[in-house]
């Protein structure tokens, strides 16, 4: 059975170019959920099966750090992995990210090579 | 070191970066305005908030054929509007490229925090910035057409 991923961006066409650079970097989900924010990633989270999360930083209502916290605090999702994807890259905010659980993060601009080298060896 | 830092270079090498990366378009760009306008033919500008070492906005303005463009680009399909898509993928340009100089100002040692970009479609409107506000205006070119970044900004 094919794996599941869950993006999680603000912008509509974010989530539009993760997509297709996961189709073009060869990675094949059986299922691409979006999410707005962390508060749609958690109900997402909560009802479907989701293999990985590839989750934005700065978002409204409820920021990228923030779902880490909230998603940590969850027994039945607490273990899937987040990679970050985020014009943010210092390390106090990636830092903080790993601290909560994110497994890595990939920087925004970015090419489908770079999306497989870091995603592939999470699935 | 800040008084050597470069911020038309870094916005222009930020951009840069970002239209070659994610669309493999090679930017041409122009020499920078500081502290003086320009006529900018804008039909999209969208534009993001700064805070922390600086405070002020990044904007890039955009003819039409130029903000759909660019989202044609992004979402590998022909653009006819400037509807939300539009907003939303010059939006995220705005988000990119103002990443990338938070990343050039680390280097000197100031950390700049970004807000949500604001995308806003029409052409009769002025920026102005806070009392004492630098201005940077980087004209650049894609496929020959013109488009424009600016740059507001008080040090604090």
């Amino acid at each position: 059975m094919g794996k599941n991923v869950l993006l999680v961006d603000d912008s509509s066409t974010m989530r539009k170019i993760i997509g297709r650079s996961l189709r073009q970097a060869g990675i094949d989900f059986e299922n691409i959920y979006e999410a707005a924010d962390g508060l749609e990633a958690l109900e997402i989270l909560e009802s479907k099966k989701v293999d990985i999360v590839l989750s934005d930083i700065n978002m409204p209502n409820m920021d990228g750090i923030s779902f880490l916290r909230e998603k940590a605090s969850r027994a039945a999702i607490k273990d899937i992995p987040v990679l970050m994807i985020s014009t943010e890259t210092g390390d106090d905010i990636i830092g903080e990210a790993k601290s909560l659980g994110a497994v890595g993060s990939i920087k925004k601009p970015f090419t489908p090579d770079k999306v497989n080298e870091i995603l592939g060896p999470l699935l | 070191m800040e008084d050597e830092f470069d911020i038309a270079s870094e916005i222009v090498k930020g951009a840069q970066d970002v239209f070659s990366t994610m669309l493999m378009i090679e930017l041409e760009s122009e020499d920078a305005l500081f502290n003086k306008g320009c006529e900018i033919q804008s039909n999209l500008t969208s534009m993001i908030g700064l805070g922390g070492g600086i405070r002020g906005v990044l904007a890039i303005h955009c003819p039409a054929t130029v903000a759909k463009a660019i989202t044609s680009g992004f979402l590998g399909m022909e653009v006819l509007e400037l509807d939300d898509d539009v907003k939303d993928a010059i939006g995220e340009i705005a988000n990119m490229v103002a990443g990338n100089l938070k990343v050039a100002y680390a280097t000197i040692a100031i950390n700049i925090e970004l807000a949500i970009p604001t995308s806003i479609v029409g052409e009769s409107f002025n920026m102005s910035g806070a009392a004492k506000s630098q201005r940077i205006i980087v004209p650049l070119k894609m496929n020959g057409e013109q488009f424009w970044i600016e740059l507001m900004y008080v040090v604090n």
